[in-house]
């Protein structure tokens, strides 16, 4: 990874990543390198995600209660934990979507105010 | 527990599986299998921390973490026990001192006095009559109450021999304003206190297990006092004790002492009194002011010129004493100081030399805010540890410190370790821990892994500049220890001129003892002088004693004033005639204290009743009234003299004697024989005994020749004139101890930091040196290498030393005798033996640096 790729990286915001891996396990169960990938590629590379920290940040998640996990079969028939959004979860993601809408509207609109041309 | 062991048990596979998923993934990239592996561990991140932070996820984390530091902490310390040792040796001596010292502080300063409200109480500075307390009862509207006590010893006889017992002469409002609940039965009533009341006394909790046999039905029983009997109606609880004086007995002065209660001029009660709620003590003052006025113009004979002063109890009671606590405080601080800077460099050094296995825990993916808690932990455990053996230390110094403590300081003897107490220990280290483990701490967060892995843990950046904040700790400790060493030698200083202060008399082989004849059978003069003659007679006849008899002996803690007029002078106004100590003696009083005759002569036995009345001064009152005439055949009268003028004629002039203590300055003084005397009140006396050899059998002796003149007379107050001496030192002795104390503390502490620094330079330059024994240069140069550093540092650690000290020693100018807070000799002579220390300590290790062998040096590798 050259230094130039790395500048064009964004850190994730604290907190954010659980919002990110909610929004993925919205679409269906999955495991944890397919959360890794899938925040990778939705997000066109931009997002720089240790996947490690994936890990600490999907037990967080099980021990509020916002996902469960079961063990299952994975494409390759190896055996792997899925992870699921529970009830609780998707209230969890509506409430921190808008507030996320929020917050990057207010934002938005102190950076860049109406009739300003980016 | 098992929730989070199954989870965790997942999270290997899981992480396992992902890596393998992402190492394909690369491959199927076209990546080489190994050039996959590493890029998919890459991506993933500190494997380690990851799991970690997992970790932390499903536990209390603080609480297993302190507990995981604290065990890897007591693991560190286990395995350099030299280390432990000296570390925590050096913060309890720091701690011990201090919580020895906080203890009498707690003790003495802060814990309340023990009555109701204390806060409300105040004391009159000066003492007073009883008509006056009752006046100052009835017209001061600040006072809820008050009251005064006089303690007089009285013989108590209910064993075979007479026993002499302090009986405190009170009036109802005494007790009451104090506040004090009997143990047992009551206290008396204002209706009992008054001329002719019934004989009731309440007796001391302590008097009443010793001479009661702490008999349950005390009350109602008779005691014999002073040849009366009195009914026991009350027996004190064991806490209680008047505030500035010791009495084993209460009893109404109209009952104990009618003679002198009703005497308007003869101050001599102690006053206490309670402010009314909400009363400030300027109010009451005001008021007080008003009085003096009143009872000056209703009884200008008696009560003229008199200014009455109001003083907050405590405040009166610890005053003189406060200020020599707080700079005891203030020196055993820095004494701590002084420990925890030699704690701070022992863990520099570790710090330094454990450097390389912080860097690799940072390299291995350990967290700073870890590793910073580990240090801080293991510094922590040290100062705890050091607290509490800091405690052992100080059990000891207190007990030390009740031995050594001055009479003022006796009475309070509430000193003990109390939960304040150990707070205060537990504050102390546990601060003394984090903010002196925070410099090894610095190093630590300053750990550039890759730089650090680099060096080879010798003479490198991080090494160096440990060792500069060691010399800046050092060069503070040598600073600090001069302040004390300077403040120690000034009281020194001012002990010594004290001890050597002439008091006027020799008190070797001198004996004293207290007699008081009772009323009833002594009443009058005449008696009262035939019983003197008789005992001095008797005692002189005794091979090798020399006795004689005065009032009030010096050193003794009394003595009092009467106002004299001089004869042929301008009259004064009433009340406003000059005052001077009255002492009446006889037998050869003079020559038995060694107290020189500058001019005119000695009294002899002609000097008695029925002869022309005469006098002798001493020369502080020469100075003072006749400063330009022969005081010899001047006349003076006392002004109290309401008959015909009762003129004395000074016959002769003695020298001064430091009368109410060596640091006190003389006042003027008439001495007068009893036998011419007119105060029938004054039944005391004082013998005073020179012996060839004064051993007890003397003692014994000299009670069998009282006893054959009067079998009830009590004996009291048997002492050495020596240890009058030495009481009268005790504060200062006190005082010049501890600081010397503390200061020797501060010396080694110091000298061991400065040893430290310098050992540890030498062993950090041994490459060096020895490069530079290979290239020619001498044992000399060496060794001038090594001290020019060690005396750089000494240089500056005195010089800002001399700052603070001239800063800081003002602060004790009060307990300082004839010496000035600046005295040049001694801040030169401490600068001096500061100075040659040090350099002793720097030359142990450079004389090792001299023997540096360049072969060995250079393959120290």
């Amino acid at each position: 990874m050259s230094t130039k790729e790395q500048a064009d990286r964004i850190e994730l915001l604290q907190g954010t990543l659980d919002l990110l891996i909610l929004r993925t396990l919205l679409l269906g169960p999955a495991h944890g390198h397919a959360i890794a990938k899938a925040i990778e590629f939705n997000s066109d590379d931009v997002l720089q995600v240790e996947q490690g920290s994936l890990y600490p940040a999907l037990h967080r998640l099980i021990k509020r209660g916002w996902i469960s996990f079961e063990d299952g079969t994975s494409e390759n028939n190896r055996r792997a934990k899925f992870y699921r959004l529970t009830p609780k979860g998707r209230r969890q993601l509506a409430t921190e979507t808008s507030k996320w809408d929020k917050l990057a509207a207010a934002i938005a609109r102190i950076l860049r105010p109406a009739g300003e041309e980016p | 527990m098992r929730r989070r062991k199954r989870m965790m048990e997942d999270l290997d596979r899981d992480i396992r599986d992902h890596i393998e998923r992402e190492t394909e993934d690369n491959i199927a990239r076209g990546m080489t299998p190994e050039e996959a592996r590493f890029a998919a561990f890459r991506k993933f991140g500190n494997v380690t921390r990851m799991k970690e932070e997992t970790r932390e996820v499903w536990s209390f984390v603080w609480l297993e973490q302190l507990l995981q530091d604290i065990c890897l902490g007591f693991r560190m310390l286990r395995k350099s026990p030299g280390f432990t040792a000296v570390a925590i040796l050096t913060l309890a001596l720091g701690i011990g001192a201090n919580t020895a010292i906080f203890s009498v502080i707690n003790g003495v300063l802060l814990s309340p006095l023990p009555y109701k409200n204390p806060k409300q109480l105040v004391v009159m500075k000066e003492n007073d009559s009883l008509p006056n307390v009752m006046d100052i009862q009835r017209q001061v509207r600040a006072f809820s109450q008050g009251g005064g006590i006089n303690v007089e010893p009285m013989d108590y006889t209910g064993g075979t021999e007479p026993v002499q017992v302090r009986v405190g002469l009170i009036n109802a409002g005494f007790l009451e304003t104090l506040g004090v609940q009997p143990m047992l039965g009551r206290i008396i009533s204002p209706g009992e206190d008054v001329q002719g009341g019934p004989r009731l006394a309440m007796v001391s909790n302590h008097f009443w297990q010793n001479y009661l046999g702490s008999d349950p039905h005390a009350v109602g029983k008779a005691i014999h006092l002073g040849g009366n009997s009195y009914t026991v109606i009350g027996v004190m609880p064991a806490s209680f004790a008047p505030p500035a004086e010791h009495a084993d007995v209460f009893v109404s002065l109209w009952v104990g002492n009618p003679g002198a209660a009703a005497y308007r001029g003869v101050h001599f009660m102690h006053t206490y009194w309670r402010l009314k709620a909400g009363v400030r003590l300027a109010q009451a003052q005001t008021d007080m002011a008003a009085i003096d006025r009143r009872l000056a113009e209703q009884y200008p004979a008696e009560e003229k010129e008199r200014k009455r002063h109001l003083v907050p109890l405590h405040e009166w009671l610890v005053g003189d004493v406060r200020s020599a606590l707080l700079v005891l405080f203030g020196a055993v601080g820095l004494v701590l100081l002084i420990a925890c800077a030699n704690f701070a460099s022992l863990l520099m050094v570790r710090a330094v030399a454990g450097r390389q296995e912080l860097v690799i825990r940072a390299a291995l993916g350990a967290g700073r805010g870890g590793l910073i808690r580990k240090t801080l932990t293991e510094s922590v455990l040290l100062s705890v540890l050091g607290g509490a053996a800091g405690l052992l230390f100080a059990q000891w110094g207190t007990s030390m410190l009740l031995a050594l403590r001055p009479e003022k300081l006796a009475r309070l003897s509430g000193i003990h370790m109390d939960t304040r107490v150990l707070l205060f220990v537990l504050v102390v280290s546990v601060l003394t821990g984090i903010v002196f483990g925070m410099a090894p701490v610095w190093i630590a967060a300053r750990a550039d892994v890759a730089e650090a892995l680099k060096e080879s843990g010798r003479s490198t950046t991080a090494s160096t500049m440990g060792h500069s904040i060691r010399k800046i700790l050092v060069t503070s400790e040598l600073a600090v220890a001069l302040v004390l060493l300077v403040g120690a030698g000034l009281l020194i200083k001012g002990f010594s001129r004290l001890r050597s202060m002439n008091p006027g008399f020799n008190s070797a082989n001198v004996m004293t003892m207290y007699l008081q004849l009772p009323t009833t059978r002594y009443g009058e003069i005449p008696k009262q002088t035939q019983f003197r003659r008789e005992l001095l007679t008797r005692l002189n006849f005794l091979p090798g004693v020399l006795a004689a008899m005065v009032t009030d002996i010096p050193l003794g803690g009394n003595y009092v004033d009467h106002r004299f007029v001089i004869d042929g002078r301008p009259p004064v106004a009433v009340g406003g005639e000059p005052e001077v100590q009255t002492l009446s003696v006889m037998g050869n009083y003079f020559h038995v204290m060694e107290i020189p005759l500058r001019a005119g002569r000695e009294f002899t036995l002609l000097d008695r009743e029925g002869q022309p009345l005469v006098a002798i001064v001493n020369e502080e009152m020469v100075r003072e009234f006749f400063p330009h005439e022969n005081p010899i055949g001047v006349r003076i009268r006392w002004a109290r003299d309401t008959g015909p003028p009762r003129w004395m004629t000074v016959i002769g002039v003695v020298g001064d004697v430091k009368h109410s203590g060596l640091n006190q300055p003389t006042d003027p003084a008439v001495y007068t024989p009893f036998s011419q005397s007119d105060e029938a009140w004054r039944r005391f006396m004082t013998l005073a005994i020179r012996a060839r050899d004064a051993s007890p059998g003397l003692v014994e002796e000299v009670k069998k020749q009282i006893w054959s003149v009067d079998g009830q007379i009590p004996v009291g107050d048997v002492h050495a004139m020596d240890e009058l001496i030495a009481v009268s030192l005790a504060q200062q002795r006190f005082n010049m101890l501890l600081l010397g104390l503390f200061a020797a503390l501060a010396l080694i502490l110091a000298a061991v930091g400065i040893y430290g620094a310098m050992a540890y330079a030498v062993n950090q330059r041994t490459h060096e040196i020895g490069i530079r024994t290979a290239l020619g240069a001498q044992r000399r140069d060496v060794l001038r290498l090594v001290m020019r550093d060690g005396a750089k540092i000494a240089l500056f650690g005195i010089a800002s030393g001399i700052a603070g000290a001239l800063a800081l020693t003002r602060l004790m100018a009060r307990l300082l005798f004839e010496v000035k807070p600046t005295d040049p000799a001694t801040f030169a002579g401490v600068a001096i033996l500061l100075a040659l220390v040090a350099l002793a300590a720097c030359y142990i290790p450079a004389r090792r640096a001299m023997r540096v062998d360049p072969m060995v040096a250079l393959r120290y590798e």
